[in-house]
């Protein structure tokens, strides 16, 4: 295997609407800005690995016109796998220039949740059309049904959850293209409307317009291009089966936990909290943090509820996680889970807008259709841990 | 490291009755099945096909990633064309990260207008409101090729007769029905120029290939089919910036296959074309370098084989053409039918292609 | 300012059930739940389904389960989502007697106004029974929802 590293990082503001941009626009927009960022140039881009829900933008197979924004006459691949897709489109292309077929190759993902009017109902057609559409199931549904669980076996409460909304809020204040931005405490979280019980509005992520793009090199290309790169360390993706009531326990994410075992051992990772200083997780509902906390070893079965209150998942705690301000306040679906990748990328380099002190090893999580898929990435300023 | 291909498993391609993930399991046992594998044997599933609309599910690898075997796998989905997952699986093995992988294409048109559900690919803004079906598309690029090379309306429905001639000999082709160059200037206009049997028919089925790096294929099967180059290439999405008389999409993934398996379109004895209409025969060809421009009717007349399996105008399911094509072409490699030969696949209007070398 | 259009997607589906599925839905009309039991691992899958993801065999045996069952989660939405049921609902999930995997579907016949008292009447475990349409079409939704069991 070749080693690989990510060179450069672009992303355009994340906004509601983002009425002033096109879609392949939006998709430049994002590819210019990590070009730059790399000091690099169209020509020298290899291949492109492309990223969207296609039901969202109302526009289907997208990448037909976003490819006008630079990836005509190139080997340009289009990935979509639900939730996961932004950080399968992060590992296609790593996939790219990791088996020598590429020396660089550009991940980039486009999505306009914003143009379409209501979310929801595009995730209900996920659901099957025969045996389950009928029950009104979205994504925010599915993770309430989690925190229920969670909340019966564990005695978590609405006010735990609380703290990671507020924590992701914070951390969202300091990174210009966050889209969500507001200052608020555990009393407004708990005060805000009910959508999904026990889930209310400020525990659940927004809808947003946006794009990103992270680019790859080889090593030998790496070091030219610059002396900061986030080498990647490794990768895990897992699938489950389709139907919700098939999980064993809904209180246990055991499927990101059989992921992050298979990563860890790859990558050479003993204790998690201790190796890596720094977590973009997906978590576009405040339960699911605490899920992932649990999952991926950072905290024990059950005690994930207690590390936003405690302090352990802000910037100056001993996890922290989302300095982005997460999915909680940006989410354009099929791009967030590259912008995971892209922000733990930037806190390797020690270029990110809410940066951690000392960060050498950054994780990058998505997840993706009804709690059935999980996909990791581990960057490191390390070549090998 | 080679990697090679240990096991294929297509169904039957025809308008299915079962959802699509039950043919894409049978399609996936079929494989395993063909390679002497068990499914927990395999460590990746990249899967291939369209999405959401085409099968009115949002994300239709929740239904078919569990029906390929990807239980607890890694698992990823190519959307488009399945043969476009082939190169996806070919760098993961390449890169380390998989011993055994299965790509799984999954076909299916039948369970909406598929025109309709292509015109929503047209973006919001400038093209949507034409509401151009891709056979629209397709005839705009019959149009121009056949002014620009005065091909012959009867050297066109050879190609016709000739694919459909071959579909009779294979088992899995969807139709079956041979015709002359008579009946298919008689039949109807269907997009002008294109006449009915002249387009490709829409339908259902599913194909997976078990992929293997080298040691481990040569464990499971002594005689693998090995991948030998892979070139992918897009082209521009307004039809206006294009060159409609060719299919420059082709030429360029060609161009890096022929590359990177070190050979020229003379060394290969056997080729499968995803002709989705009689012009795109002689353009395809032309394009993979088999003849020159316009002159792509010079290769009904010569004994190299194209398109034995009957091609896509014989057989068109709607996201697994491509892959369908690839797994004809490494049967006949299996048979001793062919030593080396090139297959290729193309999606939107001639926009996206891709071209696969594969050798004994 | 820039412009802005609308559009809206209008597309037909008709989606195949499948022999298992209609097998099921059949059953359906005469208010009966069928589940398929895996050959290798044992285990009554619900909903019903041609093959077993974790064994990766066929599933041919079919068995009868119990139109009742305990929750093991639920959530009511509250707000209004485009041609989604008007609020509020109660989603869940039901593992049946006599079946190893849960079904997502409706809970009802209780005021739902509250979230609180709705976790409280449907906590994890609770016994619930399913209240058929009058005359069962072979739909899912001939289940109208679950209501908890009396006593």
């Amino acid at each position: 295997m070749k080693r690989v590293a990510i060179v450069g990082v672009g992303q355009t503001k994340f906004r509601t609407r983002r009425d002033d941009k096109t879609h392949p626009e939006l998709t430049y927009e994002a590819m210019k800005k990590a070009l730059d960022h790399a000091n690099l140039e169209l020509k020298d881009i290899e291949a492109i690995a492309y990223g969207t829900m296609d039901p969202f933008d109302g526009i289907y197979c997208p990448e037909r016109w976003d490819v006008t924004s630079g990836g005509v006459g190139k080997p340009f691949m289009k990935i979509s796998t639900g939730g996961t897709t932004g950080l399968t489109t992060g590992l296609a292309a790593y996939e790219h220039v990791a088996s020598g077929m590429f020396d660089i190759a550009m991940a980039v993902c486009t999505q306009r949740v914003g143009e379409c009017v209501d979310a929801q109902p595009v995730l209900n057609t996920a659901v099957c059309p025969i045996y389950e559409r009928h029950s009104g199931a979205g994504a925010i549904s599915v993770a309430a049904i989690q925190a229920t669980v969670h909340m019966a076996k564990y005695g978590t409460t609405e006010e735990d959850l609380a703290w990671v909304s507020v924590k992701d809020h914070q951390n969202a204040l300091k990174n210009p293209n966050a889209h969500v931005k507001l200052d608020i405490g555990v009393e407004e979280v708990l005060n805000s409307p009910m959508i999904c019980s026990p889930l209310k509005l400020l525990e659940c992520c927004p809808r947003s317009d946006g794009a990103v793009a992270v680019i790859f090199a080889s090593e030998e290309v790496a070091k030219k291009i610059r002396d900061n790169p986030a080498w990647v360390l490794g990768e895990a993706t897992i699938s489950d089966n389709y139907y919700a009531g098939d999980r064993p326990d809904l209180s246990h994410w055991d499927t990101l936990s059989i992921a992050g075992r298979r990563l860890f051992r790859h990558a050479g990772i003993d204790n998690p909290i201790k190796d890596i200083d720094v977590a973009e997780l997906y978590s576009p509902f405040t339960i699911q943090e605490v899920l992932e906390l649990e999952a991926l070893g950072f905290a024990k079965k059950g005690e994930g509820k207690k590390f936003a209150k405690e302090g352990i998942t802000f910037p100056d705690g001993d996890m922290p996680t989302n300095p982005s301000g997460g999915v909680m306040c940006t989410n354009p679906i099929g791009a967030t889970g590259l912008v995971r990748l892209a922000e733990a990328s930037l806190q390797v380099m020690g270029e990110a807008s809410n940066q951690i002190p000392d960060v050498s090893t950054a994780l990058a999580h998505a997840w993706g259709g009804t709690l059935q898929f999980h996909t990791l990435m581990l960057v490191s300023s390390k070549k090998k841990l | 490291m080679k990697i090679g291909i240990v096991g294929v498993g297509i169904t039957e391609f025809r308008i299915h009755e079962e959802p699509f993930y039950n043919v894409a399991y049978q399609a996936a046992k079929t494989a395993m099945k063909d390679a002497g594998i068990e499914r927990r044997e395999i460590d990746s599933f990249i899967l291939g096909g369209y999405d959401s609309l085409g099968v009115g599910r949002t994300i239709s690898n929740m239904y078919v990633a569990p029906a390929a075997g990807g239980y607890l796998r890694h698992e990823i989905r190519v959307a488009d064309d399945a043969a476009f997952s082939i190169p996806l699986a070919f760098m993961r093995i390449k890169s380390g990260l998989s011993d055994v992988a299965i790509a799984l294409g999954f076909g299916h048109s039948s369970e909406t207008p598929v025109e309709l559900v292509e015109v929503q690919s047209l973006d919001p803004l400038f093209h949507r409101d034409l509401k151009l079906a891709p056979q629209m598309g397709y005839a705009m690029q019959s149009y121009a090729y056949r002014n620009a090379y005065n091909v012959s309306e009867e050297d066109l429905a050879e190609a016709v007769v000739k694919d459909r001639k071959n579909a009779m000999k294979n088992d899995y082709a969807y139709v079956k029905e041979e015709t002359s160059v008579e009946e298919v200037l008689n039949s109807d206009m269907a997009v002008y120029p294109l006449r009915e049997p002249e387009i490709a028919k829409w339908c259902d089925g599913c194909v997976a290939f078990i992929l293997a790096e080298e040691t481990i294929a040569r464990r499971i099967n002594p005689d693998p089919v090995w991948i030998g180059g892979l070139g992918w290439s897009y082209d521009n999405y307004f039809l206006g910036a294009r060159e409609l008389d060719k299919l420059n999409s082709t030429k360029l993934a060609a161009e890096k296959a022929y590359k990177m398996a070190g050979i020229r379109s003379e060394d290969v004895d056997s080729v499968e074309i995803m002709d989705l209409t009689s012009d795109y025969h002689f353009m395809i060809l032309e394009a993979l370098g088999f003849a020159d421009y316009g002159s792509g009717k010079e290769l009904l007349d010569s004994d190299f084989p194209v398109n034995k399996s009957g091609g896509a105008l014989c057989t068109n399911a709607y996201g697994s053409t491509g892959m369908f094509l690839m797994a004809n072409l490494a049967m006949q490699i299996r048979n001793g039918e062919a030593e080396r030969g090139i297959t290729h696949a193309i999606s939107g209007i001639g926009q996206n292609s891709v071209v696969c070398v594969l050798s004994k | 300012m820039v412009l802005k259009f609308e559009a809206k997607w209008e597309i037909p589906y008709v989606h195949s059930a499948g022999e298992h599925g209609t097998k099921f839905f059949e059953a359906l009309r005469e208010k009966k739940i069928l589940g398929v039991k895996c050959p290798e691992c044992g285990r009554v899958l619900i909903p019903p389904r041609a093959f077993c993801e974790r064994c990766f065999v066929d599933t041919d045996e079919w068995v009868e389960v119990k139109d009742e069952g305990v929750i093991t989660t639920v959530t009511v939405t509250y707000i209004k989502f485009t041609g989604l049921p008007d609020p509020p609902y109660a989603t869940g999930i039901v593992k049946l007697d006599g079946a190893d995997t849960g079904m997502l579907c409706l809970l009802g016949g209780v005021d739902l106004s509250d979230w609180k008292k709705v976790h409280e009447i449907f906590k994890p475990g609770t016994r619930v029974k399913a209240v058929w349409k009058d005359k069962p079409e072979g739909k899912i939704t001939d289940i109208l929802y679950f209501e908890p069991v009396e006593g």
